[in-house]
């Protein structure tokens, strides 16, 4: 089975966000940048197939600036076997990053491709279902497992109160919500391995798509509003405090 | 302007924040609350359905709830009717032709103002608009979801044993959350009595999520849920910035840790230093007090 992972670069989730002085960007200066976390979940997935079936191969693909060639490198370095680079304008529209990234799919001819349920830096959760109608293919959403079943594959997709079970027959699409196990580190001899590996890149504009799409955009951004400094309780007696804590919150903040 | 809001159930009624987007959308301008009828959600029966009728009616803004199926619907029908999209909406403003709604991005971390192309698609965030105890319940337009157009087959369900007749996590105007302070998952009932004492839905950091003590859906923070209640409360948790990312935004915060220097008591409106195995069984008794009186 081939899985192909479209992944994204975005500031590691430790990275304390700040607007830059244009008001709607956010500093880049210093910004560690990391795979998304999503992305890594479906990494770690696609490996944990190849772990029980050595056939399986895993590619990763990426829409985004030169820098983005590092989070290839990392998802090659935890165990993938291909990665390939697609420069573009962080500015691309949405619908036309997944008329690009369908052009990969089409040429990889991958049996599954997993998305991560949303990015952490649009926080859109729009490219998966989009790559999905591009391509005219089912998806599943959010799932956490992957059972493969002869031609088709079952997957698990979490919701309120437990799981749906959906038989999709390949190729499918599904986004990725969590893995059984955490995403692996990467180890040394991988290391060694992705530093050697090549990573194709190609430009965005030779894929020929079309880019005419939607645009967003961005008029200004902000910190979420700071908190004040809280009430601290302590030294007391428990049920004197809780006594005291819960007459607070029914008399002051009125949430009782 | 026209307005299709896409409704949800839970449980026969409608979900909540159906009835907070049918006040909005009334209150914009000329809505239609329509509701796909099919036996569980699948993506192309739905969006078939919908688009059709979205190209049938033309309505300016399609709204959905920003649920789990609300934002995997909605993302799917904009890349079908190439319309513009925007998730998690938290505030909307319309202003002639031009959409401006707020939404979070990195995570959280950052609030953004975009502005997006009518006719478009959003998903609006439950709790973001504030709803008249008063509304009353809308008329519901049924729409048949298109089987014809599934390529899916459902297999079956598989519950998790855990999740009770509680209120969801998303929807919660109070929530109760627990962290690796509760030791094991044997200590659970703690968080669940208080819970149930505020009438409030319960929640998990990830650390307890990852352990296994607690389901995925649970979890609260950057991986998790995103929630908005006006009480969270947090038992034995340290606050780490992914878990701030998904709960900073709820309106009062009650922290409750041992360690005085613990990150979380940097955003709680009320923090105790205490230790949750005597501090909790004790503020529960208090609550019921409170509320009773
Ligand atoms: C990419 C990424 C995404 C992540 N996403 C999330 C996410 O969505 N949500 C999330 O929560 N985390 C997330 N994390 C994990 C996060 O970094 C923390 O590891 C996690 O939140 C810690 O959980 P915790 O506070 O329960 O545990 P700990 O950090 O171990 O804290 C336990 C706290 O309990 C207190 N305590 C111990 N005993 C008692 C007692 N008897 N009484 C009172 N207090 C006590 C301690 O003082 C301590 O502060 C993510 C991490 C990464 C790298
Ligand atoms: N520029 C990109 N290149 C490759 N994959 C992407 C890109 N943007 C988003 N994705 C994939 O689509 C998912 C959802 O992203 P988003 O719609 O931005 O929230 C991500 O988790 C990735 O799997």
């Amino acid at each position: 089975m081939k899985i192909l992972i479209p992944l994204k670069q975005v500031p590691d989730s430790t990275v304390r966000v700040s607007v830059a002085a244009d008001g709607k960007s956010i500093k880049t200066e210093g910004v560690t940048w990391s795979i998304s976390p999503y992305d890594e979940y479906a990494i770690e997935m696609a490996l944990e197939r190849k772990d029980a079936d050595a056939s399986t191969v895993v590619a990763v693909v990426t829409v985004g600036p030169a820098r983005s060639r590092d989070a290839l490198r990392q998802a090659l370095a935890m165990g993938c076997d291909e990665a390939s680079l697609v420069v573009a304008e962080e500015t691309a529209a949405p619908l036309a990053v997944a008329r690009a990234l369908a052009k990969v799919v089409e040429e990889a001819k991958p049996d599954l491709v997993l998305c991560g349920k949303q990015a952490s830096d649009d926080d859109q959760g729009f490219i998966g279902p989009a790559l999905a109608e591009v391509l005219g293919w089912a998806h599943v959403a959010t799932i956490t497992k992957i059972v493969p079943a002869d031609g088709a594959a079952e997957l698990w997709r979490e919701v309120e109160g437990g799981h749906e079970v959906w038989k999709a027959k390949l190729p499918a699409l599904a986004t990725v919500h969590k893995s059984e196990k955490e995403p692996r580190y990467p180890s040394l001899p991988g290391i060694m391995k992705a530093k050697k590996k090549e990573i194709p890149e190609r430009a965005f504009a030779s894929l020929n798509v079309d880019s005419s799409a939607p645009a967003l955009e961005i008029v200004a951004m902000e910190p979420p509003p700071a908190r004040g400094a809280g009430k601290i309780l302590k030294d007391g007696d428990a049920k004197q405090t809780a006594q005291q804590l819960a007459t607070l919150l029914r008399d002051e903040a009125k949430v009782l | 302007m026209k307005i299709l809001v896409v409704a949800e159930r839970r449980d026969g009624g409608l979900r909540r924040v159906s009835l907070e987007l049918a006040a909005k959308a009334k209150a914009l301008g000329e809505a239609t609350i329509l509701e796909i009828a099919g036996d569980r959600y699948s993506p192309l029966p739905f969006v078939s359905a919908l688009a059709k009728k979205v190209e049938a009616e033309k309505p300016d803004l399609v709204m959905l709830g920003a649920t789990l199926n609300g934002r995997d619907l909605g993302a799917r029908l904009a890349a079908r009717l190439g319309r513009a999209y925007a998730a998690d909406v938290t505030a909307l403003a319309v202003s002639g032709n031009t959409l401006e709604v707020g939404r979070p991005m990195y995570a959280g971390k950052v609030r953004a103002k975009v502005r997006v192309q009518m006719p478009a698609v959003i998903t609006v965030r439950p709790g973001a608009i504030p709803l008249a105890e008063s509304a009353a319940s809308p008329d519901v337009v049924k729409l048949e979801a298109d089987t014809s157009a599934e390529k899916l087959e459902f297999v079956k369900f598989a519950p998790v044993a855990s999740s009770g007749k509680r209120v969801s996590l998303a929807e919660a105007r109070v929530i109760v959350s627990g962290g690796r302070g509760l030791k094991g998952p044997e200590n659970w009932h703690l968080v669940e009595d208080l819970a149930d004492a505020l009438g409030g839905a319960v929640g998990a950091s990830r650390a307890v999520t990852d352990a296994g003590w607690r389901p995925n859906e649970e979890q609260v923070g950057q991986t998790g849920k995103t929630v908005t209640p006006d009480l969270y409360v947090a038992l034995g948790i340290s606050g780490a910035i992914q878990h701030l990312a998904g709960m900073t935004s709820s309106k009062v915060i009650v922290a409750v840790n041992k360690d005085p220097d613990a990150d979380i008591f940097k955003v709680a409106d009320y923090g105790v230093v205490a230790d949750v195995f005597e501090f909790v069984p004790a503020f529960t008794e208090a609550v019921r007090k409170a509320r009773s009186s």
